[in-house]
């Protein structure tokens, strides 16, 4: 039941993406066609402008362009990027691998720093290091996401020579070279997507693990006589992180928004790149199979999620012992 | 419950102390931005000096790479951010206001059908969804205002909706519903004065993420050309590779930091008052009864080498809430005595004071409380996770609640095994299911989670865990609290054997007179802090001396089948 609307929602959610990209260059100002040919219809006469429109099909009921935008979408066909002259699905393709590593690396990185940092301020609610360590995240949390990175190539790149500021490969390279210059060139923006997403795994674990420690469970854990490391990681920790866990959608959302300005501070080939040229260069195809795929990424990361969270809570496993044991339960 | 109230009020004078740190900043930030056009040395559109200058008397940030004086840029700068945020907010306050409150107020389709679009809104990816569209409608400040608020106002929504709904449940309300008051006077009369402060927090708070979007958005490309922001600068300062020379520590630096103090100023001020308008954050007014003035009644039983010696108790919590005064009983092996007080009696102070889990905030000011003759209230941490779960062992109320939901209870009664004993896990599953054997349960319900146990079964798993170590005392926290009566009599059974069997000294703490007169051997009753009578159960309940025991005994019902009557 719980599934089947999670699987309803998520085909809203991709419903909506679609349809509005298919209404954009509808309901924008100027002319659809022009969304398709940037800048370079100037000075054509109106004659082969219809023309034009007729051959994308744009003259004819709004109904049948919207499904047969459908059509070609199933079948894989996200237009043309203007920039490119190229299908927007394989320019996309190309770049989707280095956005993943980049997103999965940062996401694992916050999580583990973000969820100790928040358990730990819990932990020690109210005392001087617990409000230093709350303003601290608060104000990294306030600087934006592509000013870090602008600090991070001053400071690492410019001054210190440390790591490279852009790029993510270099074409000469192979075998172990190659891995060594992608891993040197993935430390700066790594770390300020990283920086910049830790605050919300932070507040969210603090906010839960206060809620947590004054659990019954947690009286009980130490009554048991257990050590207090014990009971912080082992009980309080553990259930803290269920919440957490289940609000990747807002996680996922935050880290494609950081890519898109990390991979444009730092030249970085990925997703986020893309859509920041595509922004320069008008590529409207292009922008809009990038919204989609992010759109299709934080859908999948939370189907993920959901099919993984029984893993982590036994209170929703569906097995045979626990229909069984509900109808036990008295009172 | 104590601790939260009290961390609670610390905490609470910190975060307000925060937010006039917040405000000062504000104020400070707002003026600027008002006065930009007098305070501003220079004409952020003309060029001034020479390119990438250097900071002068004259210019003290520089110039850019055109030679407009950066400081000026950067006053002129907080008028744009400032605006964009405040507007954008204002709208996405708005719409996420109405919103929230009709689905609320409304429920049924309409609700259904406007939660649908929160989800959606809330699942689309933020700056790939402005992106796209704030391109369409091409770039300006008006585009910036647009997307930015057409992505903030659902969390809003969804935030008030959930408020507005329990709203509507509260009884008064519902009882002007009944009484056929119209939903425009329901909403405008309760609703709209609750929901008020509620929105406040959540307006500052968007104003914040609005800030840094508007910065994102314009550092990509889609800000206003000629009114530009402090995202605008930092976007030019890229674009046009500050960093190739000094420059990018006068043209990169303040930006980003304005932003940021922005953020954070509106961050704290948000939070701030968030708490305030949470009734559930606040810290509880604590009741201060007057002490008694009648002297305690001693313990006529004294036994100094009982297993279990409170010994003229007296806790204090924080500077003058009193939490038990004077308080000393005995209980020795095999007897079994009941702790009975309503609740904000002491009896639970006296409780978590004998297993040495009073909260931080709470201080045994005098007397003792010796488990095998040994001071809990002398020992270092480390003595006293020694003694607990092994010399003496908890039993909770509610053991739903007091048992782990994500491990099974054979790992958790593995768990109190090993945490006083050196053996291996073997043999301490070994041990974990003699105990379930001793409490009644089945073998097969080592790898059950609690969750899938009954209330009963749950209550003799927390038991068998308090037996692990096999204490010498027992303290039993309202062990029968939401058992139905017959498991109510089972479990009192079952621990009143026990007791027996094992020579258990067992203190049952209890609001429940009737639940415990009949089994147990003394009863001990607490008021205010203080313990006003004890004596023997036909004593106690058969000739009370002080008033409020007799009112306790009074009020009793005394409808429940005895033990004797359930298993005959």
């Amino acid at each position: 039941m719980v599934i089947l609307r999670r699987a309803g929602q998520y085909a809203l959610v991709l419903w909506a993406a679609v349809t509005l990209n298919f209404a954009l260059p509808h309901l924008a100002p100027g002319d659809p066609v022009g969304y398709l040919y940037v800048g370079e219809l100037q000075g054509l006469g109106e004659k082969y402008l219809a023309e034009l429109r007729a051959g994308y099909g744009l003259d004819r009921p709004i109904l049948e362009q919207y499904l047969s935008f459908w059509s070609g979408l199933l079948r894989g066909d996200l237009g043309m990027s203007v920039q490119y002259n190229r299908p927007v699905l394989d320019v996309l393709g190309e770049k989707l691998s280095w956005t993943v590593a980049l997103v999965g690396i940062s996401m694992v990185l916050a999580f583990v720093i973000g969820t100790l940092l928040g358990a730990w301020a819990a932990w020690r609610r109210g005392t001087a290091k617990e409000t230093g360590t709350v303003v601290g995240v608060l104000v990294v949390d306030s600087m934006p996401a592509f000013w870090v990175g602008m600090i991070l190539i001053a400071v690492f790149s410019v001054t210190l020579g440390w790591f490279p500021s852009y790029g993510a490969a270099t074409i000469t390279a192979t075998g172990g070279q190659w891995l060594a210059e992608v891993a040197s060139r993935m430390v700066l923006p790594v770390a300020t997507l990283t920086i910049a997403s830790i605050g919300g795994f932070f507040l969210m674990t603090r906010a839960s693990m206060i809620g947590v420690l004054d659990e019954p469970f947690i009286r009980l854990a130490r009554a048991k006589g257990l050590g207090e490391f014990r009971v912080a990681i082992r009980h309080a920790l553990r259930n803290a992180v269920l919440p957490v866990y289940t609000t990747l959608t807002l996680t996922v959302g935050v880290l494609l928004s950081g890519a898109v300005v990390v991979e444009s501070v730092f030249a970085y080939p990925g997703l986020g790149k893309l859509t920041y040229d595509a922004v320069t260069a008008r590529d409207y195809p292009l922008l809009q199979g990038a919204f989609l795929l992010a759109t299709v990424g934080i859908v999948a990361a939370n189907l993920l999620a959901d099919l993984t969270y029984p893993l982590l809570d036994p209170r929703v496993r569906r097995d045979r012992t626990a229909a069984e044991g509900r109808t036990e339960v008295a009172v | 419950m104590n601790v939260n109230r009290l961390t609670i009020v610390g905490t609470r004078t910190r975060s307000q102390r925060l937010a006039l740190v917040g405000a000062v900043l504000l104020g400070a930030l707002l003026l600027c931005a008002i006065s930009a056009p007098w305070l501003a040395p220079f004409d952020p559109t003309e060029r001034v000096t020479r390119p990438f200058a250097a900071p002068s008397a004259e210019h003290w940030l520089g110039a850019d790479d055109v030679g407009h004086d950066l400081l000026s840029m950067l006053i002129h700068g907080a008028r744009i951010s400032l605006f964009v945020g405040i507007v954008a907010a204002v709208i996405a306050t708005a719409v996420g206001t109405i919103v929230g409150v009709v689905a609320g107020y409304a429920r049924g389709v309409v609700d259904t059908v406007l939660m649908r679009i929160v989800d959606v809104v809330l699942a689309l990816p933020v700056l790939p969804l402005t992106i796209v569209i704030g391109v369409f409608a091409g770039p300006g400040l008006r585009t910036q205002i647009m997307v930015i608020s057409a992505v903030l106002w659902a969390g809003l929504a969804r935030e008030l909706r959930a408020q507005v709904l329990t709203l509507r449940e509260r009884d008064h309300i519902q009882a002007e519903r009944a009484m056929g008051a119209g939903p425009g006077y329901v909403l405008w009369r309760h609703i709209a004065p609750s929901v008020v402060p509620l929105v406040v927090p959540q307006f500052v708070l968007t104003i914040k993420t609005a800030v840094l979007l508007e910065a994102s958005l314009a550092f990509l490309g889609l800000g206003d050309i000629s009114a530009a922001s402090w995202g605008s600068m930092l976007s030019m300062a890229h674009a046009r590779s500050a960093f190739l020379t000094d420059a990018w520590i006068w043209w990169v630096i303040p930006p980003g930091v304005a932003i940021a103090v922005t953020v954070l100023a509106f961050a704290l001020l948000g939070n701030a008052i968030e708490e305030r308008s949470h009734p559930i954050l606040l810290p509880a007014k604590r009741s201060r009864k007057k002490a008694a003035t009648a002297p305690a009644p001693v313990d006529p039983d004294v036994d100094a080498g009982a297993p279990l010696v409170i010994d003229d108790l007296t806790v204090v919590y924080g500077q003058d809430g009193r939490g038990a005064t004077g308080v000393g009983f005995t209980v020795g092996a095999g007897e079994l005595v009941a702790l009975v007080g309503e609740s904000g009696s002491g009896k639970s102070t006296v409780a978590a004071a004998t297993m040495g889990l009073l909260p931080p905030a709470a201080q045994i000011v005098s007397g003792a409380v010796r488990v095998d003759g040994r001071d809990v209230a002398g020992m270092s941490p480390a003595e006293l996770r020694g003694l607990r779960g092994n010399r003496i062992a908890l039993i909770p109320q509610e053991a739903l609640s007091a048992l782990d939901p994500v491990y099974t209870i054979g790992s958790q009664i593995d768990e109190a095994v090993l945490a006083h004993r050196s053996c291996t896990r073997a043999q301490a599953r070994e041990r974990t299911l003699e105990l379930l054997a001793d409490v009644g349960l089945e073998a097969d319900r080592v790898d059950a989670y609690p969750h899938q146990l009954s209330g009963g079964m749950r209550q003799r798993v927390v038991i068998a865990m308090a037996l692990a170590n096999e204490p010498d005392v027992l303290v039993a926290d309202e062990p029968t609290s939401g058992l139905d009566v017959l498991r109510e009599a089972e479990v009192l059974a079952l621990l009143d054997e026990l007791r027996v069997r094992r020579s258990l000294a067992l203190l049952i703490v209890t609001h429940n007179l009737p639940v415990v007169e009949r089994i147990a051997d003394r009863i001990a009753v607490m008021k205010d802090g203080e313990l006003v009578e004890i004596g023997t159960a036909e004593q106690v309940v058969g000739s009370p001396t002080h008033p409020y025991t007799r009112k306790l005994v009074e009020s009793a019902p005394r409808l429940r089948p005895s033990l004797q009557e359930v298993f005959s």
